[in-house]
Formats: C-alpha cells, sequence, structure tokens
C-alpha cells in the first residue's frame, strides 16, 4: 500500500465518521419518532387480585417464542470457572429479571406501613451503555429509541450487564452464537431483556404490557410528551421523578409519591434480608451515573493527541533541518 | 540530536549510525502503547475475570471495564500522537525508504529462504524486503484499530448516537484490526528468532549497528555503505564523514532508499 493511500483512508474514514455522527446528535433531539414510557407508580397496585401482574403476564405470553432453547449439552460451566447460568428449569420464575421473565415488579415495604409496587424493565436509555460498549456491536437502537440485543450474535459474555447501570440483561447459558463456535472456551449464552416491544413501537402500536396494564399506570408516547406529562403529574402530586436525569437521560420515567431512595434503601434491605444477591433486581438509587459520562471530555483529548504529535513532527523537522543548514 | 560517536559507545566493533533517536522514540512509544492497548483492550472484553487473571493478586485492576477502558484511551492517545508524528516527520523530510516496493513479496521469499539456509543474502537496502512488508502490514492493522478506535470513542461521547450498522461494524473491525496487529508483533519478534536479524537489534535500542554487517547486508543503502566504509577507514567517526567521496555521490532522482543521515 502507497502510504498517500494510507493516508488518505484514514482521512476518509474520520471524516465519514465525523459526518456521520454529528448530524445524529443534533438529530436527536428532534427525532420525530423518539418515544418513552411513564410509570406511574401512584397507579400501580401490583395486580394484588391476580397471581401474576398483568404487565409480566403480557410480556411473557408476547415474548414465549423468543425465549432461549438451550441445548443441553451445552450447558456445562464456563471454564476455568465453576459455573454457568441456566435458568431454563426456572422459566416460570415472575419474581425477578430471567432471560424468561423480561419485566417483573417488585414489591417494596417502604418505612411506615407502606407498599409500594416497581414494575422494573430495561429504561432504553438516551446513551445505553449496553449498546456502545458491547465488544461486538450486537446491540441495536431502533428509530423510536427501543434498545435491542440481537441474540443470535451476542456471545454472552455478560459485560452489557456489568455496564448497565442497572444490571439489566440477564444471561441464559447453551444458546447463542458460542455454541457453534468453542463453547467449552469462550462466550457463556446470550443475553436478554425487554426490547420496548420494538416492532409494536415501529408500527405506532402499544407495547404489551402498557395495553394488559388494568389500572393505566404504563404509558407510552412520543418522548417529548411523556416528559411533559411525567413533570406535570409529578408536580400536582408533589412526587418524585426517576429516570429523566439517570444514566445521562433514559426514556422511562416512573412518578413516585415516595422518594427513591426511600425505595432503593428498601429494596437494598430486602435483598440484604434474603441472602438475594442474584442479579435481576435492579436497585432505583438517584441519579445514578453511567460509566461514560467523562467520555466527552476524553474525546477531546483523542483530537489533542494527533495535534500534539504534529506540532512534535513540525518542529523536529524544522530543527533538523536548521542544523543542516548550520552545519553546511 | 547528536548521537553518540561509534567510538566511544563500542569501542572495539566499528558501528554506524541506523536509527535516529527520533525513530527510535517513535518506535519505542509506538511499542509500549500497542502493548498497553492489547492488554486493556482485552479488558474491554469478558476476558481477565472469565479466565481468573483478575482473581491474581495486584491485577484485580485488569477485571474493571472502567479502569481498562480510560487506560485503553490514554495509551490510545500515546499511540495516535506517535504516528502522527512519524507520518508527518517523514512525509516532510520525505524519507520513504521503509515503503513497500514492487516485487518485495518474492525478494522477500529469496531473503529469507538464504537466511534460513544459511546462504549468502540477495543484497538489500536500508530495510529488508520483508521488513517494508512488515511495515505497510503493520501500519494497516494499527491504522485500522485508529480509524475504527475513533469512532468508537466518537459514539462514547453522551448525547452522541450512531446507526446500529456503525456500531456493529466499527467493533468488528477494530477487533479483526487487534488480531492483525497481534498477528503482526508476534512475526515481528519472531524474525528475531533468526540470527542474522538480532543484529538489527542495536539500531533500535541506542541507534548503532555495526559496520561489516552494513556491508554485507546492506549493500543497496548508500548512505549506510558511504557510513561504513568512513567508519571502517578508521580516523574519522562517522558523524563527521560529511565531505562525501565524488564517486559515491548519491544520483539525483533516484528513488526511495535514500533515507537521510540519521540525525
Ligand atoms: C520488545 C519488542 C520489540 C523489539 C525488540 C523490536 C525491535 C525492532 C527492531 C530491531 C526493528 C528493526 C529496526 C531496523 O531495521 O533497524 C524494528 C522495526 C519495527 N518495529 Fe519493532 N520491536 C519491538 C516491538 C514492536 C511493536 C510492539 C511494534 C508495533 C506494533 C513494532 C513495530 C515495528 C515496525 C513497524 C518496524 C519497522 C518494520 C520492520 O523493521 O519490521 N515493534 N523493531
Ligand atoms: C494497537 C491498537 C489497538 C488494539 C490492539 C486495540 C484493542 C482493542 C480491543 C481488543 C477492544 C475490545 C473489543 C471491542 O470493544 O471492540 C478494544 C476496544 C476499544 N478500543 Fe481499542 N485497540 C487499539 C487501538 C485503539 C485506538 C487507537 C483507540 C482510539 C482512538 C481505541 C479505542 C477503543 C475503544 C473506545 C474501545 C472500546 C470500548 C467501546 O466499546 O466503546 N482502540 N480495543
Ligand atoms: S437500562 Fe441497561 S440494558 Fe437498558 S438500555 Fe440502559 S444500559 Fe442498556
Ligand atoms: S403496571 Fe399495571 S399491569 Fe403491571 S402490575 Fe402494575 S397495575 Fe398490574
Amino acid at each position: 500500500m502507497d502510504r498517500r493511500d494510507f493516508f488518505k483512508r484514514v482521512a476518509v474514514a474520520s471524516a465519514a465518521s465525523a459526518v456521520l455522527t454529528v448530524p445524529a446528535a443534533q438529530a436527536r433531539d428532534r427525532a420525530s419518532r423518539k418515544m418513552g414510557s411513564i410509570i406511574d407508580l401512584t397507579r400501580c397496585d401490583g395486580c394484588v387480585h391476580l397471581n401474576t401482574p398483568a404487565c409480566v403476564t403480557a410480556c411473557r405470553d408476547k415474548n414465549a417464542g423468543r425465549f432461549p432453547e438451550p441445548e443441553e449439552r451445552f450447558l456445562q460451566d464456563y471454564w476455568p470457572q465453576d459455573f454457568h447460568e441456566d435458568w431454563s428449569s426456572e422459566r416460570d420464575r415472575t419474581d425477578r429479571l430471567t432471560p424468561y421473565n423480561w419485566t417483573f415488579v417488585e414489591r417494596v415495604e417502604v418505612p411506615g406501613g407502606e407498599t409500594v409496587f416497581v414494575p422494573r424493565r430495561c429504561m432504553h436509555c438516551d446513551d445505553a451503555a449496553c449498546q456502545k460498549l458491547c465488544p461486538f456491536g450486537v446491540i441495536g437502537k431502533s428509530e423510536e429509541g427501543a434498545v435491542n440485543i440481537d441474540t443470535e450474535f451476542c456471545m454472552g459474555g455478560a459485560k452489557c450487564r456489568a455496564t448497565c447501570p442497572w444490571n439489566i440483561p440477564q444471561r441464559q447459558a447453551g444458546v447463542g452464537l458460542y455454541t457453534k463456535l468453542l463453547p467449552k472456551l469462550a462466550g457463556g449464552g446470550s443475553m436478554y431483556k425487554c426490547d420496548g416491544c420494538a416492532d409494536r413501537l415501529a408500527n405506532d402500536e402499544k407495547p404489551a404490557c402498557e395495553i394488559e396494564c388494568p389500572r393505566d399506570a404504563i404509558t407510552f408516547g412520543p418522548i417529548d410528551e411523556i416528559k411533559a406529562e411525567a413533570k406535570r403529574r409529578a408536580e400536582a402530586i408533589g412526587g418524585h421523578l426517576y429516570g429523566l436525569d439517570e444514566a445521562g437521560g433514559t426514556s422511562t420515567i416512573y412518578i413516585s409519591k415516595v422518594p427513591f431512595e426511600v425505595i432503593d434503601r428498601a429494596i437494598a434491605l430486602d435483598k440484604a434480608h434474603t441472602q438475594d444477591d442474584l442479579p435481576g433486581r435492579p436497585h432505583m438509587r438517584p441519579e445514578i451515573q453511567s460509566s461514560l459520562q467523562n467520555a466527552g471530555g476524553l474525546f477531546v483529548a483523542s483530537v489533542l493527541a494527533p495535534i500534539a504529535g504534529a506540532a512534535a513532527a513540525g518542529i523536529a523537522v524544522y530543527k533538523s533541518r536548521q542544523k543542516e543548514r548550520d552545519d553546511a | 540530536m547528536p548521537e553518540k560517536s561509534a567510538a566511544t559507545h563500542t569501542p572495539k566493533v566499528v558501528t554506524i549510525t541506523r536509527q535516529s533517536r527520533s525513530n527510535r522514540i517513535v518506535h519505542a512509544l509506538v511499542a509500549s502503547s500497542t502493548f498497553g492497548l492489547i492488554v486493556t483492550g482485552l479488558g474491554q472484553m469478558p476476558f481477565y475475570s472469565r479466565y481468573k487473571i483478575a482473581d491474581i493478586p495486584g491485577l484485580t485492576w485488569l477485571g474493571s471495564y472502567e479502569i481498562t477502558l480510560w487506560l485503553h484511551y490514554l495509551f490510545a492517545f500515546v499511540l495516535m500522537g506517535a504516528v502522527t508524528y512519524h507520518i508527518l516527520y517523514h512525509a516532510l523530510r520525505r524519507e520513504f525508504a521503509i515503503l513497500p516496493k514492487r516485487g518485495d513479496f518474492k525478494h522477500s521469499l529469496q531473503v529469507i529462504g538464504a537466511m534460513v539456509r544459511g546462504q549468502k543474502e540477495p543484497p538489500s537496502e536500508k530495510y529488508l524486503p520483508e521488513q517494508r512488508l512488515a511495515y505497510a502490514f503493520i501500519a494497516f492493522a494499527i491504522g485500522l484499530t485508529i480509524v475504527t478506535g475513533l469512532i468508537k470513542v466518537y459514539t462514547n461521547v453522551p448525547g452522541w448516537n450512531v446507526s446500529d450498522g456503525m456500531h456493529f461494524w466499527s467493533a468488528q473491525l477494530h477487533n479483526l484490526g487487534f488480531f492483525l496487529v497481534f498477528m503482526g508483533i508476534i512475526a515481528h519478534l519472531a524474525a528475531f528468532l533468526f540470527k542474522p536479524n538480532r543484529k538489527l537489534l542495536g539500531g533500535m535500542r541506542h541507534g548503532q549497528v555495526e559496520a561489516h554487517y552494513t556491508l554485507e547486508r546492506h549493500a543497496h543503502w548508500k548512505e549506510g555503505v558511504q557510513k561504513a566504509r568512513s567508519a571502517l577507514a578508521g580516523q574519522t567517526p562517522p558523524e563527521s564523514a560529511a565531505p562525501k567521496p565524488p564517486e559515491e555521490e548519491t544520483p539525483k532522482g533516484d528513488r526511495p532508499c535514500e533515507e537521510s543521515a540519521a540525525r
């Protein structure tokens, strides 16, 4: 390869990336199709009259065909670890997030005797750490803002769960791409989570949980309207919002009369009490940060590094020419 | 940037300057940052925890996606700075001796073939043909990681979102670049398993290689041959060999091999 060619390629590719990213960033706020949702804890009663909350059943029914079907022979430990994550024998569990249960309702007893029911699922972040940090780039985001894992190409390393501010995606062993590669040595299955009913949103239909909720606790709509409505409702009751600014902004906004730090503490206490240290019961810490929140400043540094290199080259060449002149 | 004179450096063996300080610093920065990028890049994969490397006392930080990501950024800045410097420096000085030439593939096979069989190699310029190919390969691989890495850096900025395809291809091609860089380095280091190539190691350590070696193996490296001859002539250290014997004048318009005197 000729060096000019190389140079050109670098230039073209960086220019292309700049062109592709900047308009996307500008378009973000105006994006006409971007959706959001409200989960109103003042309305949700946890469907206590039912065995399983209606939203959870709706979600399970809609997605049953997409649940993992692992092959027995691939259900083996992640060498050299002595465990693997297999939920296939606990498909009926609805008390937490699993690969077979993409939404659940956390029953929270807050001090003072009140009970709050908190439907949980993926928040569909504005800057989804799971998507941006996936080392294989197989997490997508629809025009409507629904974040979706491609379970066929997922390797199951669970980095998305580790980097998600709420550790939402859950792993099932024995399925996915790794079973076709080196199932003993690398990979761990595939990750599953709520996909925001991306297919329905794309068709201007309501997600399953919203449709089945008897109390109108879940509302999807254009993001601007959702944000305005959430603020209006919170103001009316002197309540609190969660998800608006958390992790740099999400498209899921909770409304509650009980402060979220109280809810968070109650969840943490219950998990400690029941010695529940498995993933799948997310915290509710206010102002939780995404690990990528500092990435903006480092972007500037990534532009400065080549400039510094170029300046050093200019100086070095100038000096060497000066020396040649002096020597002559 | 004055070099140590050959006489003070190695009293017995006569040497000449092969790699300038600038080249050596660039090589050291590229090598160390690339090494750091491989280590911290693997930290962006579920690697160190899975394989229990992060269990080793002192290495637990390798299991943190966050710490390794910021270190990855840091090494990337060093690499990009050094690469920009390298390209601009040699472009401005019009030094292109390390770029591949037509026939390098065939000639590499001849040189390597002779080297393994212990026969006399065909004479080379400043760089052996396989070195020029190795350079192009590593440059391409590093270029690929830089372009795709920059895309990742952009997309990590809060508020900046790109298409699914951009995420997919930047990750896949970054991983491919990683693989190519890794293979390139293995091959690069494996080259020094062969004794004749080890004579070059000094060139990257302190800048000097043996004058005899230069005359034997790099007979088509005009600058080097001149320096080696004057150095062997004994009296003059290579740096003051400035007035060139007229019959050795580099012909005007000659192709790339005119890597100018290291300084
Ligand atoms: C400790 C490890 C290394 C040693 C001992 C080493 C040594 C050398 C030596 C002796 C040369 C030949 C210089 C000459 O012809 O005068 C060279 C060239 C080169 N090195 Fe390294 N190097 C190391 C690591 C690396 C790494 C990690 C990279 C980059 C990824 C790298 C990239 C290059 C390139 C591109 C060249 C020019 C092409 C060539 O000569 O093959 N080196 N290195
Ligand atoms: C020799 C050079 C390099 C090697 C071997 C290397 C290796 C890797 C590997 C193995 C990964 C994890 C897989 C992935 O996420 O795709 C990674 C991730 C990453 N690399 Fe590199 N890399 C190199 C250079 C660079 C450069 C120059 C930049 C920036 C300009 C960069 C930026 C990144 C970023 C931002 C990530 C991942 C975090 C994310 O997904 O956003 N890398 N690198
Ligand atoms: S909540 Fe977690 S899984 Fe959902 S989009 Fe955000 S980072 Fe991804
Ligand atoms: S959100 Fe609606 S459907 Fe879900 S538990 Fe609450 S009341 Fe029931």
